[in-house]
Formats: structure tokens, sequence, C-alpha cells
């Protein structure tokens, strides 16, 4: 089985989620001995493989990386953002070729060149959909550039992997995909190793976006702050941050709020080690690997029920994003009853240890075996 | 039993315990509609199945105090219903703690006493009768506990057939606590739960459990007793009435009553007519919950321990404090209803097994912060000069 699956960043370069999947997946199935060429735009530094089995190609020229997270507004909709995306995706057109069972792209970035791949070269395209525009959109004002992109790459795509109930839904009810085309595969995670001395740290980490529900934290924690004494940590940027930290003033609990800005991986890890609680009040999440992360370096954690890996995850507390009285009093329980936080450390932590990528492989695999 | 919804942001601020603590209209909704499948059906069954027998068919009953008051707050006639099974004469009652409590294994056993004489009270007040034999709350049994109940003067106590403690002896004997005076009657935890548990399971070999067939199984058991102790709510709540569960009832009697070598006895009447055939010793406590047969069920985890802690300090405070506030007392020992720390059990949870089929609670995590607030709450009132 040899694959060619089309990406935008790999660890160690990476922004988000969709890096650390594609490097736990392509592994996954590696090990399954699936052949994989990892297309991925050029950047200035070198990836390397460190298996036998994936080969990262890189394509065209170091320069402006492409941050495949962000939604541009209108106004640089006709911008460079979308020339290096557009140029990235003639460039792997021109680029893949050979003797492929399967073409697998990741959400819209890639979609356009997916699609002409599989025509040209007769092979299934899978699409594995991590997000939509409206996760991105935050459920409000969705961009139709974006819709009609998506709806094209999904109605082309022979078989679509969602990460999660949730977003199975989004792609069947928004974008009209039959039901029967989507195979949900839930994500995994590497454990978050050697825990270290917990600190009173509440943690939010994630794009200060709309889709991430950073002012519901806000909200949550200044009601904590009237029982408990805490900091509560935002890490992360994005283009909510003036706003947050306005709000954190007005509220008068700036003292008690820290904002990291952006973190290094290292940093990343050091945070959920020493962090008491991990919130996740996304208002729509398709997975949230950052919750399996917090949860395996010993972390408590608390997600919100539009959030896919509350439809896997038992040992978690879930909330509605906007109650953030129940947020509030679930966080000052963990903070306050001792066994509470214990009890929840020590079976999230064995449960998420379920969560393998050896998993996720095998079920891909199975989609790919569909399909050949 | 049910408790309301209780957050961190309500400690402090209650002024009836008792109203605001339990969730009162959804246990009398489930009270009603466990009554309606259970309870009033299977009395009436039961009822007829001991005329028609004239009296061969006989039961033991424990009720909770708890229970009846329930009965009489929401379902008088049931109430009722157990006055007529009793005068039969071919029903025996038994005594547990009033309440259902786990304080059978507070560190004395003095509050397990009180609780033990408010039910023996209740039931000769109700039924005008005095119960002979003791079932503890779920069947929770250890060498301390045995000798409590027999310096209470009562003649058999039941637990269960635990294999570690029987070792290769069969639970189809009288047995006698090997340090206080009192027989013990051990469940036939294998045939009991073929009804309890695995009557309408269809991949289990022995469906479809037919009377005749578990008459057959009985009649071919070696021993003297056979110790069937099942929830009531096995017949029409655990196994729906689709299950065929009253026609299995319905025949078993008659059934039974073929086979020359059975008959029905109460357990006062088991251990008058046999004598014990061994001694058992039980250091740690056996139950009939899981597959552990331990407590725990429900004290498995920190945040069960963290909570039953709290509860046993609330009660020393509440009798050196207020030892007069009838009112708290009883709140306080409503909350002592093992139910509630059974909501908190992690076992299984990752599988999610019985535990999260019977629990109000999404998550027991959820289940500890809405107990452990209520607890906090009650112990501010009681500490309150």
């Amino acid at each position: 089985m040899k694959v060619a699956m089309l990406g935008w960043e790999y660890p160690p370069f990476k922004v988000g989620g969709l890096g650390t999947h594609c490097y736990g997946l392509t592994h996954g199935l590696a090990d399954k001995n699936v052949q994989i060429d990892f297309y991925m735009p050029k950047l200035r530094q070198k990836v390397k493989s460190d298996n036998k089995n994936i080969k990262i190609i890189e394509v065209g020229e170091p320069g402006d990386a492409i941050f495949p997270y962000d939604r541009p507004d209108d106004k640089s909709l006709g911008g460079k953002f979308f020339d290096l995306v557009h140029r990235y995706n003639s460039l792997l057109v021109a680029r893949v070729k050979g003797n492929y069972d399967v073409v697998h792209v990741h959400d819209w970035l890639t979609m356009k060149a997916g699609v002409q791949i599989k025509e040209n070269l007769h092979i299934p395209l899978v699409l594995t959909v991590h997000s939509t525009e409206y996760d991105r959109a935050g459920m409000l004002y969705p961009n139709q550039w974006f819709i009609d992109l998506e709806r094209e790459g999904m109605q082309k795509a022979d078989r679509i992997i969602a990460v999660s109930n949730y977003t199975k839904k989004i792609v069947v009810e928004k974008y009209g995909i039959p039901a029967e085309k989507i195979t949900v595969i839930h994500n995994a995670v590497y454990p978050v190793e050697q825990e270290e001395e917990k600190k009173p740290l509440v943690l939010f980490l994630g794009r200060l976006t709309i889709q991430k529900g950073p002012e519901f934290f806000l909200k949550a924690a200044k009601k904590v702050l009237e029982y408990e004494d805490a900091k509560f940590v935002i890490a992360g940027v994005g283009d909510m941050m003036p706003k947050l930290i306005n709000q954190a003033v007005d509220m008068g609990i700036s003292n008690k709020v820290v904002f990291t800005g952006k973190l290094s991986e290292e940093e990343v890890q050091h945070i959920y080690k020493i962090s008491s609680i991990y919130v996740m009040p996304s208002v729509s999440e398709p997975f949230g690997i950052t919750a399996l992360e917090a949860i395996s370096a010993g972390t408590p954690t608390i997600v919100s029920r539009s959030a896919g890996v509350s439809e896997v995850l038992k040992n978690c507390f879930k909330v509605d994003f906007w109650d953030t009285d129940e947020m509030a009093n679930k966080i000052i329980a963990l903070l306050r009853y001792n066994p509470l936080h214990t009890a929840m450390r020590q079976s999230s932590k064995r449960e998420v240890s379920l969560f393998t990528w050896d998993r996720v492989a095998d079920q891909t695999l199975r989609v790919y075996r569909g399909l050949t | 039993m049910r408790l309301s919804r209780f957050s961190v942001f309500n400690i402090g601020h209650t002024e009836d315990p008792y109203a605001t603590y339990f969730n009162h209209e959804l246990n009398q909704k489930i009270f009603e509609k466990v009554a309606k499948k259970c309870y009033l059906p299977t009395n009436r069954l039961l009822l007829d199945l001991i005329r028609k027998t004239d009296g061969k068919f006989r039961i033991s009953y424990s009720l909770t105090g708890t229970f009846i008051e329930y009965c009489q707050m929401f379902i008088p006639e049931l109430l009722d219903s157990f006055k007529d099974l009793i005068k039969t004469g071919a029903v025996e009652l038994l005594d547990e703690t009033y309440y259902h409590s786990l304080s059978s294994l507070f560190d004395d056993l003095d509050e397990f006493e009180d609780q033990v004489k408010q039910h023996r009270q209740t039931i000769k007040k109700i039924f005008n009768y005095t119960p002979k034999s003791f079932r503890n709350t779920e069947t929770i049994y250890d060498n301390r506990i045995a000798a409590k109940v027999a310096d209470m003067g009562y003649q058999a106590i039941l637990t269960e057939g635990s294999e570690r403690i029987l070792g290769w002896r069969s639970p189809n004997f009288v047995y006698k606590s090997q340090y206080s005076d009192i027989k013990v009657l051990m469940r036939n935890y294998k045939l009991s739960d073929d009804v309890g548990f695995r009557f309408g399971a269809k991949n289990w070999s022995g469906y479809p459990l037919t009377a005749d067939k578990y008459a057959r199984w009985m009649s071919n058991s070696f021993g003297d007793v056979i110790n069937l102790f099942m929830d009531y709510e096995t017949f029409g709540e655990h196994q729906w009435e689709d299950t065929g569960i009253f026609k299995f009832l319905e025949h078993l009697p008659r059934e039974v009553l073929k086979h020359d070598n059975l008959e029905f006895a109460t357990v006062t009447e088991a251990t008058n007519k046999y004598q014990p055939v061994g001694d058992i010793d039980v250091p740690w406590a056996i139950s009939w919950a899981d597959e552990d047969r331990n407590v725990s069920t429900w004290l498995g985890n920190n945040m069960q321990i963290a909570c039953f802690n709290e509860l046993k300090d609330i009660g020393r405070m509440l009798k050196k404090n207020k030892p007069k506030d009838k009112d708290l007392l009883n709140v306080w020992r409503l909350l002592q209803t093992s139910d509630h720390l059974y909501y908190l059990s992690t076992k299984g949870f990752e599988d999610g097994t019985v535990h999260a089929y019977f629990s109000p609670y999404e998550v027991p995590y959820d289940g500890f912060i809405n107990y452990m607030n209520i607890l906090q709450d009650l112990k501010e009132k009681v500490n309150h000069k």
C-alpha cells in the first residue's frame, strides 16, 4: 500500500493539531508497513523523516509560511495568503506522480490539489475533516467562499474521515454529504511524559479566537476568584488577545490572569505539567487533542460539550461552553477537593493511554482497503 | 435516593436542609414508577401464590425505614399490600438499618445500633411485628458486625456466599460466626443471579430460564438450604415484564413443590430447622455488590473515602454541638444512604458497566462535587452556634 498524503505542516515545525495528527497517523501507518509520501510546503529548515516508510517531500521554495488556521477576513481574501495556497496546490498537482494507491488530504487547504490528483492518477481520494468553516467561525458568519471549496472537496472525495461524530454531523447537515460516505475516527495522543509538581494554575491553551471560547474562560475565572485563589493562564495568540486583556482589566482580575503569548513546544509541555486544571471551553471543536495532551500530563480537564473529544472521553468534566457558572463550580471543586483531583488525574490518565495512533492507523488502513 | 443539584455557590445559603438537599420531586417520581412496574404487581402476585399454595410458598423481606416512609407519603396502598402479605403468616420481616446506611463501617457501632433500633421500632409500629433475623445494607458483613448484631439479640444474619470466605465449602448450609453466637446464611450467588442478573440475557447458556428448569437445578443441588437473596426490583424493574419474569415467578412455587426434596422457608425458619455445619471468619467486610463482593463499591476510591470521612466527622460534631436537633440528625442520616457513595464509584467506569446504568450523574466526579458540596453545607450548619 502506497499513499500520497498532502499536508502543510509536520513536526517539529507546526502550529496546530494538524501537524501532530499527520505525524501520529503517518507513523502509525508506517508501522503497519504502509508507505507514505508526505508532501508539504518547503520551509527554511529542512524537515527530516525518521522512518523508512515515510518520505517527506517538500514542495516549492522556502518563503512565507502558510498559516492554515487563520481565517483571513474579506479584505485579504484575494491577497497574498490565497496566492500562496493556490501556488502550493498547483505545485502539488505538478509534483505528485507515481504508483500511489490512495491520495489522502487534510482539510480545505490541499483539497483542490487532491481532487486534481485523483483525476490525473485515477486513484481514490480520502479526505480527513479536522475542522470546517463553521467551526472556525464559531458558527457565526461563516464565509461562503470556504464553504463552497470545502463542499466541492467533500463531494469529490471517495471517502471522508471525520475526527468526531460532532464533525460528521456538520458535514452531513451543513454540507449535504451522505452519512454513509463518512467514517468517524477519533484522534489519538502522544502522552506528555514525566509529571511535575502542580501549581494552582488553571489553564486555557489555544488560539485566541471566537472558536476556542476564551472569553468564557475569563468569565468563569471571575466567578472562581470570588471563592478560591488561583492563577488563570491564557496560553496562545490570536485576534481576540487585546479584547481579552481589556476584559480581564474591566473585571478587576488582571492580576490573576496571565497571558503567555506564543509558546514553544517545550513551554507548552511544561505548562501542561504544572497546571492543576485544563479548561477547553470551545464554541465548536471538531476534536480537541489538547484535552488528551493535558490529561496525559496529569491535569484533570473540563471540556466543552461542543467538542468531539467529549464523545469518547469519559473521565473528564463536560460543560456547555456558555455555562460559566457550572464551569466555575467545577474549577472550584477541583481546586478545593484534593481527592477529586487525585481520582480524576489517575483514571483519566489511564483512559487516555488507550487513545493510540496505532488504533487510528488501523481504522484508517481499513478505509484505504475499502477503496482499493 | 437522589440529591438535588448543589453547586459550590449554594454552600452556606441553605435554609431548610431537608427540603434543599434531596430531590423530593424526582424521588417521588422514581418511587411511583418502580412501584407501578415492580412493587405493586409483585406484591399482588406473591399474595396470590401464598394463598394458592396454602402458605407453602414463603418469603422474607427486608424493607428500609426510608422505603416505608415513601410508602406512607406517596402510595399508602402499597403499605397495605405488605400488611396483607404479613397477615398470611408466610412472610417474615428482617431488620436492617433504617436508612440503608453504611453505619456498620463506622469506627464505633453506636450509630449503627441506633439506626437498627429505629428500624425495629418502625416495623413494630407499622406492622406490629418484631423481626428475629437481620440483613445489613447490601449484606455487608464482618466479624465485628456479626458480634454487634448477635449482641442485639438476633438469631441469624444474611451475607454473601463469598468463595474467599467459604473456600471449598458450599453456601447451601447454615453456618455460624466463628466469634459470636449468631447463625449465618450465605447467599447462593449463582442461583440468585441466574434470576437477578441473567434472567433476560439472551446470550446466557441458561436462557430462557423457565420455572421447571430452575426448580430442577435447585432440586439437583447439594445441601440443606439454598439462599436466594435478590433485589425486589428484579421483578419488573431490573428484569422488565417483557422478559417473562412475572410468568416465571408465577409458576415457580408449583414447580418447586413438585420436587420432594424442596420446600420454601423464611430466614428464621431455615435457621431453626438446620444446625450450623461450620464457622465463618470474616475479618474484612464482604457484601453482595459487584464482582469484588467487598465494600469497594462504596469505599473504593479517594473521593468515596473523603466523603465517608466527612460524613463521620459531621456526625461526631452533630452529636456534640447539637445533640437535640432531630431534623439535622435525620438529614445527616439520610445522607448516609449507601446510594450516595455508590454513585461516586469509578470501578469499571473506563469500560462503563453497572454503575453507570444506575447513576443519575454523567460522571462520578459530578456526583462527588454534588455530594461533597452538600456535606460542606451541612458541616457549616452543624458547626454554627
